[in-house]
């Protein structure tokens, strides 16, 4: 068993010599198609975390007709702490709520003078667990708060939260359909260029099956050749992503993501440039795959 | 060896290439398949070596119905024939070498055995002393004595030879020739289809000769 498997490696080393040229166009083919891949998966990838921070924002602020007594607000926050979507609860009082807001103000806050914390209400802020982070968990809190009169006013940024949802499925949507986009084409070109090579070869094949040889037998070399440039060709497309995310990507998206208050832009992590490398060796050998069928035929 | 009932064959509507064929062929026969061109006579060898299936008839070789073999069994047939083409099939980017290792290669023999079988085949060819050379760096001539080397290789049961001299001179067709008679005295059953007469006259064995898809004479000298 280990004799044939290193024989099969022996032939695909050896068709690999024979044919730099050819190896040379699949292997690019699959290297520029999963560069593209690579290079927009950095973008939405980037993107989707700073829609994720953003989404730690989301809560829920829940303003008092009157500041509530002690055992009254202890009442209320057991009960909205037992929330199914519900994290936490802190009550911001008047004087606390006039010191955020005088730090809020900073170089304008001589505007306040002559006023109190009388001028603004007691509140409790909710914030939400992460799966509930959305418009319809807001609405399901906001829902039963509305039921309690002791509440005036509820803050929950509903215009931007129906933009950021709109906004965050639009993302997913380009997102799956760009790449399964660039796959599929990726996949056609990667099976076309392949069947050149075989075509080169078709007499090799016939050979092979006139003396004896089983269609497996015959294949996998092959097939093994099309991972093998899969790999290769997924490896390069690191190379020039990691290149291109250097050219353009760490000024332009790195220093919108900073303003908009994310993290610093990242590359892929080492797991995702395995799977990078992963469907690369997939797409040879699926493309392999397809081009054979039309060639071995005993 | 080669026995055929009632075989049909056409690649067309109206034409036929072989036509109601019986024949015997017995183990070790050295045996001319002769005719005109259109005869039929790629087309009967292409059966044996399973090809073609025929539209009707019944094919035995060694004692195996071929026309209702499964198709992953047809490569188990193959490693027991061995077959020369008249454009010799050889891979023109190995080496001589590795053109009549294959078929060893194919039937998983290690490496030790393969390399002595293939340096003795090539031996009995007289191209030892170009073992490492490519195909191109030789003439017609000797290019069909590697395919040759190739196809006894394996010791076949039956050698099948489509046109084996069609692209050679005289002198080289007598070279191949000895090589087949060579073969055919270590027992192994031998067709040639040819229509060179003079090759005939100078090596006389038995003739079947076609002539649009039939039989039209099957004599021994």
């Amino acid at each position: 068993m280990f004799d044939k498997i290193l024989y099969f490696f022996r032939r695909v080393l050896r068709n690999i010599r024979q044919s730099p040229v050819l190896c040379t166009a699949a292997i690019g083919t699959v290297a520029l198609s999963l560069t593209i891949v690579a290079f927009f998966g950095i973008v939405v990838l980037n993107v989707q975390k700073l829609a994720s921070h953003w989404s730690d924002e989301i809560q829920v602020v829940a303003y008092f007709e009157r500041e509530p007594e002690g055992s009254r607000l202890a009442e209320w926050r057991a009960m909205i702490e037992r929330m199914p979507e519900v994290a936490g609860v802190e009550f911001i009082d008047r004087d606390e709520a006039f010191k955020r807001f005088r730090q809020r103000l900073a170089g304008d806050a001589d505007l306040l003078e002559g006023f109190g914390p009388e001028i603004l209400p007691a509140s409790l802020e909710i914030s939400l667990k992460e799966n509930h982070r959305d418009r319809q968990g807001v609405e399901a809190v906001v829902g039963r708060l509305r039921q309690n009169p002791d509440f005036s006013d509820f803050s929950y940024g509903q215009d931007w939260l129906e933009r950021f949802e709109a906004f965050l499925g639009l993302l997913r949507l380009a997102g799956v359909t760009l790449g399964g986009f660039l796959l599929f084409a990726a996949l056609f070109i990667v099976s076309n260029t392949i069947k050149l090579t075989l075509y080169a070869r078709r007499e090799e094949l016939e050979i092979m099956a006139l003396v004896g040889g089983t269609p497996l037998f015959i294949k996998t070399p092959f097939l093994l050749e099309g991972a093998v440039h899969g790999a290769v060709g997924g490896v390069f497309a690191l190379c020039g992503a990691y290149a291109l995310f250097q050219v353009f990507l760490r000024k332009g998206l790195g220093a919108f993501l900073l303003f908009s208050g994310g993290d610093q832009i990242r590359f892929l992590s080492f797991q995702q440039m395995a799977l990078l490398v992963m469907v690369g060796m997939c797409l040879g050998l699926f493309g392999s795959v397809l081009s054979l069928r039309k060639f071995v035929r005993i | 060896m080669i026995q055929l009932f009632n075989v049909c064959k056409s690649y067309q509507k109206d034409s036929a290439a072989l036509n109601n064929l019986c024949l015997k062929i017995p183990k070790g026969d050295f045996v001319y398949i002769t005719g005109p061109s259109g005869a039929g006579k790629s087309t009967l060898l292409k059966l044996l070596y399973c090809a073609e299936k025929p539209n009707r008839g019944q094919i035995l070789v060694n004692g195996q119905n071929i026309t209702r073999m499964r198709a992953s069994r047809i490569p188990l047939l193959r490693r027991s024939l061995g077959i020369v083409f008249q454009d010799f099939k050889l891979l023109v980017s190995r080496t001589l070498f590795e053109n009549v290792a294959f078929p060893l290669e194919v039937q998983g023999k290690k490496r030790y055995e393969i390399s002595n079988k293939v340096y003795q085949a090539l031996k009995h060819v007289g191209l030892h002393k170009k073992i490492h050379h490519y195909p191109l760096q030789l003439s017609g001539g000797e290019q069909q004595r590697v395919a040759i080397a190739r196809a006894l290789v394996v010791d076949p049961l039956v050698l099948l030879a489509d046109e084996p001299t069609g692209n050679l001179d005289f002198e080289v067709t007598l070279e191949i020739m000895d090589l087949f008679k060579g073969a055919n005295a270590r027992g192994t059953t031998v067709l040639v289809a040819t229509h060179n007469r003079e090759m005939i006259r100078n090596f006389p064995r038995r003739v079947i000769a076609l002539e649009n898809g039939r039989l039209v004479d099957d004599s021994t000298p």
